[in-house]
């Protein structure tokens, strides 16, 4: 018990001492000093002071969030479908996102309305649509069918893949195709004040609804009949966690892209640490997450400077060793 | 009758003979009908003496072959292909993708192109059928100028292009504005707004801006020629001119996605403006105009 609590201290301050990291990270130069200045005695004329509380700030902050949303999500879809290969994007939500963006960042839909730039508005249209979608395919006779959802979420985004192919294909301009291939594996350029309420909210809510469920949750990995013997509302937890994916990676990904990896990854590592059924696995997998992304933002505009790598080439490069070594060391088990 | 034969035969066999030994005298070489050139790339090409049907896959290219070239030995232009104006007229091959079957079918004896928008896969598919492939490359202004000669010299157009050289160099000169050392306005060039592409160091627009008294506020080199800036990049370089787009458009579209940047300079002072495109991207002989578009919003 003790030692599990000890994991999540550590990983709470990992969380803080990499957000610490990345605010000093950037074209101004900044030390601790002057990031802790900024922070609490904040002087808005003060360029470096600008930089780390309207740019570093909101970025880190973004990045902390998707990567919390995406593991979080994550997690949740491997105990609905009970499958160790799950990850949010199964429910095509990625997929629509970036057809929304691509659609809008090629110019077959309007890319300015009224001055508002629109890709995030398509992405989160198309996020929103293409979960629908999935899941009508996925539900039959009032029941969700993990296999017959599993299926459809392949098929169905393995079309908008394509589909995103052929406009970055049709579409002309060489920078239209690198900001669609942004969009595709993800990036947190874009982060801002205004923005950041949405996300945050969403994970928010989510986490505090499945802290109550965490047991259902954990039940329902002995399969669909023995939870429903158990007494587990099988059809409501199922409807209940594919809402809040749809959201919850809905948000995510029409800010940031669809980041790859994260939300497959960490549950996994969550797991490793704490157990299968431990109460506070889903905290943990969205502290780890956030942490995760925001390492590999930091890493990426290190590695590129200025603006950073693409984030899901980094989260495939750093990531992928690591779940290879969990998978192969044997004392971790999935159920 | 034997002996009359006989002597038929004798004055054909001898007849023969003396027009084969005629035939192998040593004869005058006539000049052979290709020559092997470098191009900008440094790859050896093996093109016609004397090339009567040209094109050019890029529009920049086609720009450069119209100063020099006689038209009626132009074949061909890309679908982007818009100056001069009478480009029009010329069929379309599609360079993205390419087509080669049209390309085979007007049957180009030399095509020129430049690095980036013809791939070395696509030079060499297109080799193979026979159709040489010249690059051109250019990163300075002085490039522009260098490559109008090759191309005249190739096409045995040496006046020709000498005269339009002599008067692109006499008009730039006129143009040319100095500063004092560390008086330059900076200029950044938005190319793209999400992510910020810009005009990198190592690109010509940095010295176009150098015939004006000019900089490009990007000073690193960084590894791509059109870098991704993030927002903090640019407010670190505080421009004193952006170029991209109309004061209104930009306010109304960049400056709305990125509020934080109405701090630089270029927006406090609404030196924000929108340069032709085709001018700002294409190396070609309208150079001299871009300058003259460029210094316009500068100076």
């Amino acid at each position: 018990m003790s030692r599990n609590l000890l994991y999540i201290f550590l990983s709470l301050l990992l969380v803080l001492l990499l957000v610490g990291v990345g605010l000093r990270i950037g074209s101004f130069t900044a030390g601790f000093s002057t990031v802790a200045e900024a922070l609490f005695s904040y002087n808005p004329a003060n360029q470096t002071h600008f930089a780390i509380v309207e740019l570093r700030l909101p970025r880190l902050l973004l990045a902390l969030i998707v990567g919390a949303s995406l593991a979080f999500s994550g997690y949740l879809m491997q105990a609905m479908v009970n499958n160790a290969l799950a990850d949010p994007y199964i429910l095509g939500t990625a997929s629509g996102a970036s057809l929304g963006a691509s659609l809008s960042i090629a110019g077959f839909v309007a890319t300015t309305w009224s001055g508002v730039y629109l890709p995030p508005f398509f992405a989160l249209a198309g996020a929103f649509g293409v979960t629908t979608l999935v899941i009508l395919l996925g539900y039959r006779q009032g029941q969700i069918i993990p296999a017959q959802l599993l299926l459809a979420g392949i098929a169905i985004g393995s079309l908008l893949t394509a589909m995103v192919s052929l406009f970055t294909f049709l579409s002309g301009s060489e920078s239209a195709i690198r900001s669609i291939m942004f969009w595709s594996m993800g990036d947190f350029g874009r982060a801002n004040w205004q923005v950041l309420p949405y996300p945050a909210v969403a994970l928010f809510l989510a986490l505090v609804l499945f802290l109550f469920l965490q047991k259902e949750l954990n039940i329902l990995l002995l399969g669909a009949e023995r939870a429903g013997t158990l007494g587990v509302k099988v059809a409501r937890t199922r409807w209940l966690i594919l809402i809040t994916v749809a959201v919850v990676t809905g948000f995510a990904v029409a800010l940031a892209g669809s980041v790859g990896f994260v939300g497959l990854i960490i549950p996994h590592v969550t797991r490793s640490l704490l157990g299968l059924t431990h109460k506070l696995n889903l905290f943990l997998c969205a502290l780890l997450g956030g942490g995760f992304l925001v390492a590999c933002d930091i890493l990426s505009r290190l590695l590129y400077p200025p603006a950073g790598l693409p984030i899901g080439i980094i989260t495939s490069f750093f990531g992928v060793p690591f779940f290879v070594y969990l998978l192969l060391k044997k004392s971790y088990r999935f159920n | 009758m034997f002996k009359i034969h006989f002597r038929y035969a004798l004055v054909y066999w001898v007849a023969c003979i003396l027009l084969f030994s005629c035939e192998s005298q040593p004869a005058r070489q006539p000049e052979t009908a290709t020559l092997t050139v470098t191009d900008d790339l440094g790859r050896k090409v093996t093109i016609p003496r004397f090339p009567r049907r040209i094109m050019a896959l890029a529009p920049s290219e086609t720009e450069m072959i119209y100063a020099v070239a006689d038209e009626k030995t132009i074949v061909g232009r890309t679908q982007n292909c818009n100056y001069p104006i009478q480009v029009k007229n010329k069929p379309v091959v599609n360079n993205y993708p390419m087509d080669y079957e049209k390309l085979v079918l007007l049957k180009p004896d030399l095509v020129f192109t430049v690095e980036g928008l013809t791939s070395a896969e696509e030079a060499a598919r297109i080799q193979e059928l026979h159709i040489p492939v010249y690059y051109q490359k250019f990163a300075k202004v002085e490039d522009i100028f260098r490559g109008l000669t090759d191309i005249g010299r190739l096409l045995h157009r040496e006046d020709k292009a000498k005269t339009v050289v002599d008067s692109l160099r006499q008009a730039l000169s006129q143009l040319q504005v100095r500063s004092e050392v560390g008086a330059e306005p900076q200029v950044l060039a938005v190319t793209w707004p999400d992510p910020i592409y810009v005009y990198g160091q190592n690109t010509i627009f940095t010295d176009k801006l150098q015939y004006i008294g000019a900089e490009n506020a990007v000073k690193e080199i960084l590894a791509q020629p059109y870098p991704a800036l993030t927002r903090e990049y640019i407010l670190k370089l505080n421009p004193d001119v952006i170029i991209g787009g109309t004061f209104e458009k930009m306010d109304a579209t960049f400056f709305k996605l990125y509020p934080e940047l109405k701090q630089v300079k270029a927006y406090r002072n609404k030196k924000i403006f929108a340069a032709t495109d085709d001018l700002m991207a294409r190396p070609s002989p309208r150079v001299v105009s871009s300058i003259r578009e460029l210094k316009k919003f500068i100076r």
